[in-house]
């Protein structure tokens, strides 16, 4: 599968099929990287594109919490909900994030997963996202697909990251 | 980007079969009895996929021959690409904003861990 690299100079982001990977060093110990992603009175200080806020109306961070946070903008509001799978303080959590708006909430929402390492200048947070489009391929190899098959499977998943063009 | 398009592609990608039915197309057309043997399903069953699958512009389906074959329309995927873009966008300047809020606390509370250093600049 083709890996595009999407990064900087302070982030690496790649995608490969159906899953995004952003790779980040941040300048502060773990500890701190952790609360500031998995505590509620911090979200609003950095979730969300430059110039909106964001509304933490539910975040319980353990197994089986449920996590709603809206994203607001200059003329709407962008809500995302899912629930919390696993939380390893301070070193991982996963969770699943939906895009909660009809009808963009029919899908299967997709699987987030966050590990947070001690490295040399800081913690490298290592986010995972992959999108429920994934389950194609996966659905494809489960089915005992030929090589060949798979080749053309790859192709589509390229369309996915937008690497190559049909036809 | 069409909102009504993209949640019926992830509608469409979020049924097994239904995914199944794709990988299958992915590999080349085939007749509608072709694309039901592998599932055991029955003819209506597997028309109610096609049809799912249609209304979100997955596949077509051929007229002029009898068999009407099937075959996989890769334009909706690429919606679902630009979603992916979107989301890389809104996590990207995320992490922008982690990095100068996690500055502005260090600033804040200094000393308030074991490894004080000067901001290099």
């Amino acid at each position: 599968m083709t890996r595009q690299d999407l990064g900087n100079a302070t982030t690496t982001m790649y995608a490969e099929g159906a899953e995004l990977v952003i790779e980040r060093t941040f300048d502060a110990p773990r500890e701190q990287v952790w609360a500031v992603m998995t505590s509620p009175e911090h979200i609003p200080q950095w979730w969300g594109p430059h110039g909106t806020t964001t509304d933490v109306v539910e975040m319980d961070v353990r197994p089986g919490g449920r996590w709603r946070w809206v994203n607001l903008f200059d003329g709407g509001r962008a809500p995302f909900t899912g629930e919390y799978l696993e939380v390893v303080p301070p070193q991982r959590f996963v969770r699943t994030s939906i895009f909660d708006i009809e009808p963009f909430n029919t899908g299967p929402g997709a699987i987030e997963t966050a590990t947070f390492d001690e490295v040399e200048g800081g913690t490298k947070v290592t986010y995972h996202t992959r999108f429920p489009a994934q389950e194609a391929i996966d659905a494809a190899l489960a089915q005992g697909m030929s090589k060949g098959a798979l080749e053309q499977f790859d192709r589509l998943a390229d369309l996915l990251t937008g690497t190559s063009r049909p036809r | 980007m069409d909102d009504d398009q993209l949640s019926a592609t992830f509608a469409a990608l979020a049924d097994p079969t239904r995914r199944a039915i794709l990988a299958r197309l992915a590999t080349g057309e085939a007749t509608v009895g072709e694309l039901a043997e592998p599932f055991n399903l029955s003819p209506p069953a597997i028309s109610k996929h096609l049809k799912v699958l249609q209304q979100a512009g997955l596949i077509e389906q051929g007229r002029q021959a009898q068999w009407r074959p099937c075959r996989l329309r890769p334009e909706p995927l690429r919606e679902v690409a630009i979603w992916m873009t979107q989301y890389r966008r809104f996590l990207g300047q995320s992490f922008d904003r982690l990095d100068d809020y996690l500055r502005a606390l260090r600033t804040q509370q200094p000393g308030d861990h074991d490894t004080p250093q000067g901001e290099a600049q």
